[in-house]
């Protein structure tokens, strides 16, 4: 498996960064090319990077982790409707077009997911009946409001039970600190050169 | 028979949560050294509750600066053309 920090994971982070600029390039030349709109907006071209950096760090993610999948599946699924370059509205249509290049491309490399299996629900022991509140069963509640957000905030957490998300979580924070690394890099390489 | 058996459920069913319990702490005790230590000190055993409410801070506060970060990049990207940009990136690859 590999791990957020090794270098095998940040190369196919990069490969599928450079595979997303091409496509982005790619499509700004053939769209102002066929007398379209002009070159995309400073937030356009930002969604589309921050898409790209998402669907490059879940693909070269791999394995068995759950986030990964929920990532892809929210960036491709606006790519199923038909996208028109020239009469669209433009923004989303321009950016799901994108959207749907890069995930093919980047997956084009990959090994199939594996079919992820349903998420089993713990058997949940039931709060104590008794009629006082004892500190015990405050944190217990503490615990449960901050499970509910950090569920929001891990893509696919809303499936998972206790163990299971905090596994996600501790996966995926690892991830969210390589990716922003990697940002970094390419952005001061950017500038310098 | 069937008190015998209800007796081993029961106890199974304590086994299990002690299990899990301990799992619990440890995944907690992990995310808690992900964390960037200014908030928590790491050798202090913090309630899990304060662990997940940094993490789900600190979650927030990355994509924020991924957010930031493609910012960056993309306002750089509207000065230089794609084929610098795509040498640069390689240049890190080799880093």
């Amino acid at each position: 498996m590999r791990g957020p920090n090794t270098k095998a994971f940040q190369q196919g982070f990069l490969k599928n960064m450079i595979f997303s600029l091409q496509a982005c390039s790619e499509f700004c030349i053939s769209s102002s090319a066929s007398g379209g709109a002009a070159m995309m907006s400073l937030q356009q071209r930002k969604c589309a990077i921050k898409s790209s950096a998402n669907i490059a760090m879940a693909t070269a993610r791999g394995g068995r982790a759950r986030w990964p999948q929920a990532v892809l599946a929210s960036s491709s699924s606006p790519s199923r409707r038909p996208s028109k370059p020239s009469s669209s509205p433009g923004k989303k249509k321009k950016n799901t077009h994108v959207c749907k290049k890069i995930v093919r491309r980047c997956l084009h490399t990959r090994r199939r997911w594996r079919a992820g299996t349903g998420a089993s629900s713990l058997a949940r022991t039931t709060s104590t009946t008794t009629a006082m509140i004892g500190s015990r069963e405050i944190a217990r509640r503490l615990v449960r409001k901050r499970t509910k957000v950090l569920r929001k905030m891990i893509p696919g957490g809303e499936l998972l039970d206790e163990i299971s998300l905090l596994h996600e979580a501790v996966d995926y924070v690892a991830h969210l600190h390589a990716q922003v690394d990697v940002l970094r890099r390419i952005s001061n390489a950017v500038q310098r050169g | 028979m069937s008190s015998r058996r209800s007796r081993s459920r029961q106890s199974g069913s304590s086994r299990i949560t002690r299990i899990t319990e301990e799992q619990i702490s440890d995944l907690v005790s992990k995310l808690q050294d992900l964390l960037p230590e200014a908030h928590l000190q790491s050798n202090a055993r913090v309630p899990s509750a304060r662990v997940l409410q940094e993490t789900c801070n600190y979650i927030r506060s990355l994509h924020q600066e991924v957010d930031d970060l493609s910012e960056r990049l993309s306002e750089l990207l509207a000065t230089s053309d794609m084929s610098s940009a795509q040498a640069a990136v390689i240049r890190s690859l080799l880093m």
